[in-house]
């Protein structure tokens, strides 16, 4: 049995590797700038060069102190055209046009000198004095210099290009831009003529090591450093705290509910097969296990509370966390939805289990011997019966993070569900990555105490094999 | 004595007709699949039960059939002529016109029934705003709305009727159910068939093919997707179409630089050592890959997949259908894994037939009926998944309406109880029909349960 267990946690190791790596390659794919996300800022258009260069700083500060000035992972498999630098420059809507411009012209020296060129023009258009005449102008220019950073095709850009000319040219206040543009002119010609397209035809293998994104943030995982949330610069740990703790005092609740209801109604059910009472209810437990729990919720939400027609609960949250009763009060409905659902589908296994162990032989034989039907149902039938309903316990830990994400919404409580909920909208990666991770530990868990349950209530079944 | 042998002969005893039968014993589960096959119906022809074009009409002297004509502008192949652009159809002067039963289309904004108007509330409409002739400039203030123009299920804040929107919804929960757990089940019963029939040992290839099949992923990737990232996003901006073929062309190309890896490979055998077989561990590969997939709560996955695509209820489908297979996977593996011992299977290989025809002419076609209850529950549960993240507002456009998003907007108004209801119902009705669906055919099909 050790060694069974021993065994099924080695290969639990390669599958919580391959869990974060794929939440990584998700998170890499998210558009938006987590840095900017975070900073939440925006450069105004009347600032002075220094000044963006000052935020500028902020970002790139930011952006190192969370690691993401690193390469992402150990390797890249890209084309020969892709820098290996690009990674260091500022600003991911920079990076992504260049990405895109190397992937077009493939050659990243002159594609290099292009943007510094830009960059260099970029700025200095924010130190020109300005004046009655040329404000209307600069405005223009400030806004077509932008959009030639961020843009990529060659139509576009040459309007660009003619454009700032045009401008720069008929303003004598511009002068000092003049040599500035030249040289954007100059480098951009220069990167179209020089284009070595066949070298994105050429794959390539690059190693960056250890000193990458993904190695330092699974390393500070295992030391127990879990980082931050970039929502808001709580550690991920004591978010994910509370969050546990909701869930899984509902869940707890919810399962004691479950088994208390499920199990009598399953076994009288059974046993009386046929009989009014079995009938009805197993219409009713059908009824309810098909009965989206979002809707339930949804009408309990909007007719028990508020007031727009009764105000018998609480609408939203936990209440007063100071006073249990009021907690328990504000737990009434979102426990029901909990519930329904889960003793529903658990009286019918158990019914279905209780019956499939009526009909066998060995009670047959009890009944035969003269017991009393009690004896025959409790002690004999019932220790079979519970068999599947044992291992379904196990499987309901990593199912009350997952399912219960829109009860946690609706019902706006601060459990696991809505945490991740939140953190996969605002694109909370630290968040996300735990979770994952968490829920991935939780149900192979869950999966591998089903099995050693079932060895264990069930002679039969062996792993020593 | 010929009589009676003909009486035997028409009771036919082909399984199929067996599973019909039996199936057909279960009133609940035969029901549901005539209330599917009803709203089936009304899926398909949504447009011309929901629509606030008439079914035909004379205007101006022409007879015509806008609706007909719609779908022929939207496939690019007619043009409304000037007059008939972006106008009210409900307020045209006609010389006689057929509507559909309910004459609005889910996006018609009803200006004046706005701000949640339930079915007996106060509908109105006012005639003196009308552009044609039956304008009435007279009339004293707003007036009652005909029973004609009635909004049955009320109206949402933005005064769009909320029975249009449930038919045309109905369609959408269709188009989820069955495209998604279609892919799904492709996927699933492949990999699940790879699994099951081959185990850890039965496939077995050269190392040469073994090293230049790993060494070709890599390429086949890098310039089947890799370097066509760009293409398939642009792509994605014109229309999913586009991208779709695109994507086709991805793959194709990513076949043919796997072909030629094959082909290198049938050089290398020259080599002893690159000739001689061994095993791939099929089963511990795709195992592993469920594991994976069922470790992360699905809806987390969903939500985290939907995030990173523009909102568009095809990109819900395909989502739904590649993360939902595993169940699929694992029933076939367990089935394959029995039938792959059995003696016709021997008899098959003895015959020659090679592994693969042997795999899929004879083991699969075997191992499918519990496939066909898991379609029917999943169909069910891709529906109400479907539900679930429209109803959290992730997936679909701002402009599609389905019935998780009605259900949502009396969250906001929860006056609107028509919006609480009316929604909820059908996706219950709807999801349940099919898992009722899915247990007689269960009952149909597995004879031991047969009392």
């Amino acid at each position: 049995m050790f060694k069974y267990i021993l065994k099924r946690v080695l290969i639990f190791i390669p599958t919580l590797i391959i869990i974060t790596l794929g939440t990584f390659v998700l998170s890499l794919n998210a558009p938006g700038d987590p840095v900017d996300l975070l900073l939440n800022q925006s450069g105004g258009s009347d600032s002075k060069s220094t000044d963006r260069l000052a935020t500028e700083e902020v970002y790139v500060k930011k952006r190192a102190e969370l690691g993401l000035d690193k390469p992402t992972f150990y390797f890249a498999l890209s084309d020969a055209a892709t820098s290996d630098t690009l990674h260091l420059v500022p600003k991911q809507v920079y990076r992504e046009n260049l990405a895109r411009l190397t992937n077009q012209y493939g050659n990243w020296p002159q594609i290099s000198k292009n943007y510094l060129a830009k960059r260099k023009f970029d700025l200095a258009l924010y130190d020109v004095e300005k004046n009655d005449q040329n404000a209307g102008a600069l405005i223009k220019l400030k806004d077509y210099s932008a959009s030639l950073l961020t843009s990529y095709k060659e139509t576009k850009m040459d309007v660009l290009h003619g454009n700032i000319q045009k401008l720069i040219d008929g303003d004598s206040s511009l002068a000092s831009m003049r040599p500035l543009m030249n040289e954007v002119t100059s480098s951009y010609d220069n990167m179209k003529s020089t284009s070595s397209k066949w070298k994105t035809w050429v794959p390539s293998f690059k190693w960056y090591g250890t000193d990458n994104q993904y190695h330092h943030w699974i390393t500070e995982v295992f030391k127990g450093n879990l980082g931050t949330s970039y929502m808001d610069g709580r550690p991920v740990i004591t978010k994910l705290k509370e969050g546990i703790f909701w869930t899984m005092l509902m869940s707890i609740l919810a399962m004691i509910i479950t088994y208390i209801i499920a199990i009598p109604l399953g076994i009288y059910s059974a046993v009386n097969k046929g009989g009014t009472f079995d009938k009805i209810s197993t219409t009713i437990l059908f009824m309810l296990y098909s009965l989206p729990s979002f809707w339930i919720a949804t009408l309990m939400v909007v007719f028990l509370t508020g007031g727009d027609y009764l105000d018998w609960f609480p609408t939203y949250g936990v209440g007063d966390t100071s006073k249990p009763l009021d907690v328990a009060y504000h737990l009434v409905l979102p426990l029901i939805c909990w519930t329904y659902a889960s003793f529903a589908y658990l009286s019918r296994q158990m019914r279905t289990g209780m019956l499939t162990v009526i009909g066998q032989d060995f009670i047959r034989t009890a009944k035969a011997k003269g017991l009393a039907q009690k004896v025959v149902v409790m002690k004999h039938a019932l220790r079979n019966a519970l068999l599947p309903i044992i291992t379904l316990f196990a499987s309901v830990f990593p199912r009350a993070i997952g399912g219960s994400v829109i009860l946690e919404v609706i019902f706006n409580l601060p459990g696991m569900g809505n945490l991740s909920f939140n953190a996969i909208l605002a694109r909370d990666y630290p968040i996300v990555f735990i979770v994952f991770m968490f829920s991935a530990i939780l149900t192979l868990v869950g999966y591998l105490v089903a099995d050693v349950l079932y060895a264990v209530v069930d002679p039969r079944i062996s792993y020593n094999k | 004595m010929s009589n009676q042998r003909e009486q035997v002969n028409q009771i036919d005893q082909s399984f199929s007709a067996y599973v019909k039968r039996q199936f057909k014993k279960n009133k609940r589960a035969l029901y549901s699949l005539y209330l599917v096959i009803f709203l089936g119906l009304v899926a398909i022809f949504a447009d011309f039960i929901a629509n606030d074009k008439p079914l035909i009409c004379k205007y101006k002297g022409s007879t015509m059939m806008p609706i007909f004509k719609s779908y022929a502008v939207s496939a690019g192949l007619a043009n409304w002529p000037e007059d008939l652009q972006n106008i009210s159809w409900n307020e045209l002067d006609y010389d006689w016109a057929i509507f559909p039963p309910v004459p609005y289309l889910p996006t018609n904004q009803d200006m004046i029934n706005g701000h949640y108007i339930g079915p007996t509330g106060d509908q109105k409409w006012d005639k003196r705003k009308w552009l044609n002739s039956k304008r009435d400039e007279t009339a004293v203030g707003p007036q009652k709305l005909p029973t004609r123009y009635w909004h049955w299920l009320g109206t949402d804040q933005l005064g769009r009727d909320v029975l249009s929107g449930m038919i045309h919804a109905t369609r959408i929960a269709f188009l989820v159910g069955f495209i998604s757990m279609g892919l799904a089940s492709i996927i699933g019963i492949f990999v699940g068939a790879l699994a099951g029939y081959f185990g850890d040992e039965r496939l077995k290839i050269s190392r040469g093919r073994m090293f230049m099949n790993i060494l070709g992923l890599f390429f086949a990737f890098f310039y089947g997707f890799s370097q066509r990232s760009y293409i398939l996003g642009d792509a994605l901006e014109v229309s999913i179409g586009s991208f779709l073929t695109q994507v086709l062309v991805c793959f194709v190309i990513f076949f043919l630089v796997l072909a030629l890896f094959n082909l290198i490979a049938y050089a290398l055998k020259l080599v002893p050592w690159f000739k001689d077989k061994i095993a791939v561990p099929m089963d511990m590969i795709v195992s592993r890959v469920i594991e994976v997939m069922v470790s992360v709560p699905i809806l987390f996955l969903l939500i985290t997949v939907v995030a990173l695509v523009p909102p568009h209820i095809f990109w819900v489908m395909l989502v739904i259908g590649l993360v939902s297979w595993t169940g699929m996977a694992r029933l076939i593996r367990a089935e394959l894994l029995k039938v792959r011992s059995l003696e016709y299977i021997e008899a098959a290989h003895a015959m020659g037939f090679s592994e693969w025809r042997t795999m899929f002419k004879h083991a699969i076609p075997n191992a499918l009926s519990p496939v066909f209850i898991a379609i029917a529950f999943g169909v069910a549960g891709a529906i109400l998944t479907e539900a679930t993240l429209s109803f959290l507002g992730i997936g679909v456009s701002a402009d599609t309406i389905t019935w998780g998003k009605l259900l949502n907007m009396s969250r906001q108004h929860p006056l609107a109880w028509w919006l609480a209801i009316f929604p909820g119902f059908a996706i219950f009705i709807l999801v349940t029909a099919f898992n009722l669906i899915g247990e007689g055919l269960s009952d149909a099909l597995d004879p031991r349960l047969k009392n």
